[in-house]
This record gives structure tokens, C-alpha cells and sequence, in this order.
């Protein structure tokens, strides 16, 4: 089997220390880093995939991701000579709401949106609205994701929105919402840019916000 | 016959002194590693074929497995980010002390709630419970048609979304307002119906440690003789809110749940870890929350409902275990796929209340249309399961008997999971002012119990 082929396959099994050992043997055999970072990032797709089928179970995932961040962590260095050559596909501020304490479904969303190739920066939980505001903006954040968990706690969404109305920021972010109790109805209602019924979903839709986004940004400029 | 709580400032101190870890490491490095390892050592497998294991050797073997995984990982203080550990020694002593009944509610309508046997004679305590949020205006005619039912032993209301108009706000004044409202209106709808001294679980409302606290008055609020929950976070996490209730409950002294839902599909991966984990929540629960008993709702994590073969499986062995190798009480919550008024929902019902009762569980019924939607629950999906809980122990049903049938019931609707019907909302299948089923929803009663039956349940009336 080709290095880059068993590298994938010792991510996708979550084999963190294999998968360092191959990156580097990657580099040591002049792979084109480009190129190992285009097959680890569908090798990993593949596991989110496998994830939603219910094929792998959650702690899989996540030790593919993590094997996959370490692979990646040896790989950066060339990555920043190179930059222009990898795709960028958003910077996300995720976090749970003020007042509820559930992160599951968050970290999820989270995971999948990290190995899908977006810069996530995880919140937490219990995060205040105008948290959120600050550090998308410090971060320069295309998309804030908040998750509710409780139909109490769903209103802290409505606030994240309300402040960005009110600080004149609202066209600065993309808005989406996710949880148990959030429906369609409710992100209409409090004027979300989007909702996902699942983490899958929620990857999709955001990389066509992001590609509505950038198309905009083009046509503007 | 109450015990007194185990020594709660001795165990509360560590979640200040003990071993310190972040969130990350003690899922990654701790909690998941340990939970592969107790399956492969004690040889947990799940099998398809058989939702209602009848092997004695599994049930203990997943005790083991569950108390070492416990005594191994502990419980994460997110807040103070220690963890609390326990030797074996003070899980047994803990154990040794529970008492395994207590008399719970007042007066006429007090009952005993007691822990259970696998293949148990005796009923299952029935908790009715919608599990659901509701129109301001829905919640008394709603607690009323819970409360009317005769198989309750003991109830637990909706939550409200709005309190006099306003959305209510997690740790804000709605919240604290809704709280004392929903006491309040579920204590009145008590002495309406005539069971003024029933076991109530309240309130779903309070969310918070301070809405909790608010509602503890033994004339208009939560009693002494009533229960209120505290729950975990995902995965054997607690915080400094949750310890606040914990330690409030047993100062007041009310009956303290302990609610645990082990995620299918999470951190603990499939059903053997699913099903480890739930055992060790029991004693998360006896030990951090020092609860009087412990309510499961172990679930999908995609379908957010457990009526499923391999959620079977889950709540089945772990029940087992905890019935086999303890006294402690445990309560079984069904998470449905269907919403009411279908057939597919009684189906459900009847399912979780036979793995469950036959398991030593009692029961807490229902959360239907996958615990989401407003308004969307009724009494009648938790008297099904009651009824089928009763036939059970009525009918002495062993658990190969329990499997055969449930084999039989999950073919009726396992291939309609993911895309589950949502059925009526409570308003639309029920009389409001009177708070009574309508004929249609009745009919459809009928026809599903009368199908149980011939399949073989013996229901007592």
C-alpha cells in the first residue's frame, strides 16, 4: 500500500502515533504536502460519513480526529509557505447558550466542522451572548453556531441576534442555530441565517453559506 | 426505612480536593479507554437477537464491569475541574445502607416505592410523565388527565415555555416565576382531581439550582414526601448548579432523583458501553447525587428515543445488573419515536414497559415524537405502558417469554424508526376541559391492546 494511502487509513482507524510516523514518511518520500492534506481531509470526510450512517460510533471519531490533528500539526510549517494553494473554508465560533449545560451535540458539530476543513474555535457551554459577539469578532469569525438544548435556554439564540441588530453587526456573521428542541419554526421566528436538524446537515449548510458568501463578497467587490 | 445521606460533605469535598483533569483529557484519556477495556475484559456483547437477554452470567458480569469502570474514572467536576474518586469499600458500605423502599407522597395516595427483582411479582411503580413542554394555558388540563390516571403512582408534569406571557429564560426572573407556577397549578391539579397527597416529581421547569431552591415549601410547592431530579453531564460530568441541587434536596428533605441518560452512539460508543455506563450512573447516583433512586433514560443519539432492539438491549442487561447484584430502585424512562394517536406509539410503549418491568425496572412514561415537539404527549401512550408493566408481573412472564414477545411487537414498527410518525398533539386527541381521551384515540387503544393480547399478554382486567 502507497504512504499516502496507509496514512489515511491510520487516521481513519485513529492511529495517532502510526499516522505521525507515515506524515513523515510522507515528507521524507517529497509527497507534496498539498496533497497529503487533500487525502487526509477526504479520508476523514469518509469517517464523518460513517459517523452519520452509525457504521463508527462517536469515540472513533474523535480519535480520528485526533490523529488526523497530529498529522496536520507536522504538516503546517509547509502548509504556511504554501498557502495559497489550501482551501479555507470559514472560521466558526460554536458554543452552547447561556444557562445550558449540554455539549454533546455542540462538540459534535464541532468535530465534524474542524475535520471538514473550517477553523472552529469552541466556546463551551453556559456562554453569554455577547461572548459569542466578542470573539467573533476578535477571531474574525464568518459564522456564529449556537446550541440550545432546553426550550428555557433557546432564547439565549434570540439574544445573540438581537445584540448584533442592536451593536450593528448583523450582516458582519452568519447566524445558525442547532439543538434538540430548535426547530425550522423557531430559527424563522428569531431570524437565523440557518438550522440543521443534524451535524451532517450543519456541515453541508454551512459550506453554502460560505461559498453564498464569498460568490457575494466577489459580485460586491 | 429513609437512610440518611452518605457522607455527603466527605464526598462533596472532593469535588474541591480531588485529582485534577480538564474536560478533554477525562473523556479522551480516562473515560473512553477504561470503558473499552471493561468490555473486552468481562466480555459484554450485544446481540441482536435477543433484546431481553435471560443470562444471569451477562447481568453480572456487566455489574462488574460497571463498578470498575465507576471505581476506575470517577465523576469530573467541570467547575472546579477535579475528579471525585471512590474505592470499593465506601461503594459497598453506600450500598449496604440503601434500604431499597421508601414510602413516598401522603396520606391516602402515599405508596411504596420499592427496588425490584428481575421477573418480578409484584407491579412496577408507575411514574406518568409527559416529558414534554406545553402551552401556558395546556398545563393544568394536561396535569389533570396525568393525574386522573388510575395505574399513576406518582406523576411528573410538563414544562412550561411561557409564565404569564413571557418566554421564560433559563436563570433569569421567568424562570424562577414559571417555576412557582408550574408548583403551584401541579399542586392544585392534585386536590382537584381528589389525590391531593400523590408522589409528585417537580419541577421540569426549574432548570436552574435557584428555581429549584425557590419551590421548596411544603404547603403550596414541592413536599417533603415529593421527589425533584438532579441530573449528570455527558458523560460522568457533574458542575457546581447540579451539587447545589444535590445538597438542597437533602436539606429540605425531599426525595432526590438521580437522572442519568447514557448516550447510544456518544462517548460510551455502542450498546455494551451504553449499558456499562448506565451502571455506573447508578452509583454516580447513590454516591455524588446520593439519590433515593435512579432514573434511566439511556438513548439514541440520532432518533433521541430508546424503543429500538439495541436500546432494548441497553435497558434490559443494565436493569439486570443493577436488579441482580443491589437494592437500589430504579426507574426506567421511555423515549418513543411516534407521537400520540398512532399505533406505532402504543407499540412502542407496550415494548419499553415489557424490557424494562421484566428487567426489574419500574416505570416512568413517556416521552413520545422523540422528546421535541410542544404539546405533543398524552396519557395514554404511559397508560399502555403501565398496563403492560402490570400484565407482566400479573402474568409472571419470564424474560424468554418477554424477549419472544417483544420480537414479535418491534417487527411492527422497527423499520419505520427514522421517519417516525408525529401523531396528534394532546389538544387534538384529547378533550381539553375534561381532560379525557377522544373516541378515536380510545378505538385505537383498543385495537393495539386487543392485537397484545393475542400475541399472548394476559392483562388483569
Amino acid at each position: 500500500m502507497e504512504t499516502l494511502e496507509r496514512l489515511v487509513q491510520a487516521v481513519q482507524d485513529g492511529e495517532a502515533q502510526k499516522a505521525v510516523a507515515l506524515t513523515q514518511e510522507a515528507l521524507a518520500a517529497k509527497i507534496e504536502p498539498l496533497a497529503v492534506v487533500k487525502a487526509l481531509t477526504e479520508g476523514i470526510r469518509e469517517v464523518g460519513d460513517r459517523f452519520e450512517r452509525m457504521e463508527i460510533f462517536l469515540p472513533e471519531m474523535m480519535l480520528a480526529a485526533q490523529a488526523m490533528q497530529k498529522a496536520l500539526e507536522l504538516l503546517s510549517p509547509y502548509l504556511e509557505r504554501q498557502k495559497e494553494g489550501r482551501e479555507e473554508k470559514g472560521t466558526v465560533v460554536i458554543g452552547t447558550v447561556e444557562g445550558d449545560i449540554h455539549e454533546i451535540g455542540k462538540h459534535i458539530v464541532a468535530l465534524l466542522l474542524e475535520v471538514n476543513g473550517f477553523t472552529v474555535y469552541d466556546l463551551g457551554a453556559d456562554v453569554n451572548a455577547l461572548d459569542f459577539i466578542k470573539r467573533a469578532q476578535e477571531v474574525k469569525a464568518d459564522i456564529i453556531g449556537a446550541s440550545a438544548l432546553m426550550t428555557t435556554t433557546m432564547p439565549g439564540q434570540r439574544e445573540i441576534i438581537e445584540l448584533l441588530k442592536d451593536m450593528g453587526l448583523r450582516h458582519r456573521f452568519h447566524v445558525t442555530v442547532g439543538g434538540t428542541p430548535v426547530t425550522r419554526d423557531w430559527a424563522e421566528e428569531i431570524g437565523a441565517d440557518s438550522w440543521a436538524e443534524n451535524a451532517s446537515q450543519a456541515v453541508a449548510i454551512l459550506e453554502k453559506a460560505m461559498e453564498e458568501r464569498r460568490g457575494h463578497a466577489r459580485t460586491t467587490l | 426505612m429513609p437512610a440518611p445521606p452518605y457522607k455527603m460533605w466527605e464526598i462533596l469535598e472532593r469535588a474541591r480536593t480531588g485529582p485534577f483533569s480538564e474536560d478533554e483529557p477525562f473523556i479522551m484519556e480516562r473515560f473512553m479507554p477504561h470503558l473499552k477495556a471493561g468490555i473486552k475484559k468481562y466480555g459484554i456483547e450485544y446481540d441482536p437477537a435477543t433484546p431481553i437477554p435471560s443470562d444471569d452470567n451477562l447481568a453480572d458480569a456487566l455489574w462488574q464491569a460497571g463498578l470498575e469502570f465507576f471505581l476506575k474514572v470517577g465523576v469530573l467536576c467541570v467547575d472546579t475541574h477535579r475528579i471525585m474518586t471512590f474505592d470499593e469499600k465506601e461503594v459497598k458500605e453506600a450500598l449496604y445502607l440503601a434500604p431499597g423502599e421508601y414510602l413516598v407522597g401522603s396520606g391516602k395516595d402515599a405508596r411504596l416505592l420499592k427496588h425490584r427483582q428481575v421477573e418480578d411479582t409484584n407491579p412496577p411503580f408507575a411514574i406518568f410523565s409527559p416529558d414534554i413542554t406545553c402551552d401556558e394555558g395546556l398545563f393544568s388540563p394536561l396535569s389533570i388527565a396525568y393525574l386522573k390516571e388510575p395505574l399513576a403512582d406518582g406523576v411528573c408534569a410538563p414544562i412550561l415555555e411561557e409564565s404569564m406571557g413571557l418566554k421564560i429564560k433559563a436563570q433569569t426572573p421567568t424562570e424562577l416565576a414559571g417555576s412557582i407556577e408550574h408548583a403551584m397549578s401541579l399542586r392544585q391539579a392534585a386536590k382537584l382531581v381528589g389525590r391531593p397527597g400523590i408522589f409528585l416529581v417537580a419541577a421540569g421547569t426549574a432548570e436552574s439550582d435557584m428555581a429549584q431552591i425557590s419551590i421548596s415549601h411544603s404547603d403550596w410547592g414541592v413536599r417533603t414526601t415529593d421527589s425533584r431530579l438532579v441530573g449528570a453531564l455527558t458523560e460522568l460530568k457533574i458542575d457546581n448548579a447540579l451539587l447545589n441541587k444535590a445538597l438542597h434536596y437533602q436539606q429540605f428533605g425531599c426525595f432526590t432523583g438521580s437522572l442519568t441518560g447514557p448516550i447510544y452512539g456518544g462517548y460510551a460508543g455502542r450498546a455494551e458501553g451504553t449499558a456499562i455506563l448506565q451502571v455506573a450512573y447508578h452509583l454516580m447516583g447513590l454516591l455524588v447525587h446520593q439519590a433515593h433512586y435512579q432514573m434511566n433514560f439511556p438513548f439514541h443519539i440520532h432518533y433521541t428515543s430508546n424503543s429500538s432492539r439495541e436500546l432494548l438491549w441497553v435497558i434490559s442487561a443494565s436493569h439486570q445488573a443493577i436488579a441482580r447484584n443491589t437494592k437500589l430502585i430504579s426507574f426506567s424512562n421511555g423515549f418513543l419515536n411516534a407521537g400520540p394517536a398512532t399505533d406505532m406509539v402504543l407499540y412502542e410503549a407496550a415494548v419499553h414497559a415489557l424490557a424494562s418491568t421484566v428487567s426489574g425496572a419500574n416505570l416512568w412514561e413517556a416521552a413520545v415524537a422523540h422528546n421535541k415537539y410542544k404539546n405533543r404527549a398524552t396519557p395514554l401512550e404511559a397508560r399502555m405502558a403501565a398496563e403492560v408493566g402490570h400484565a407482566c408481573s400479573h402474568m409472571k412472564l419470564k424474560r424468554e417469554g418477554a424477549n419472544e414477545l417483544v420480537q414479535k411487537i418491534v417487527a411492527k414498527y422497527e423499520d419505520r424508526i427514522a421517519d417516525a410518525p408525529l401523531g396528534s398533539l394532546f389538544q387534538e386527541c384529547y378533550d381539553v376541559a375534561k381532560a379525557m381521551p377522544k373516541k378515536e384515540y380510545l378505538d385505537l387503544y383498543a385495537r393495539v391492546k386487543d392485537d397484545l393480547v393475542k400475541m399472548g399478554l394476559e392483562f388483569p382486567y
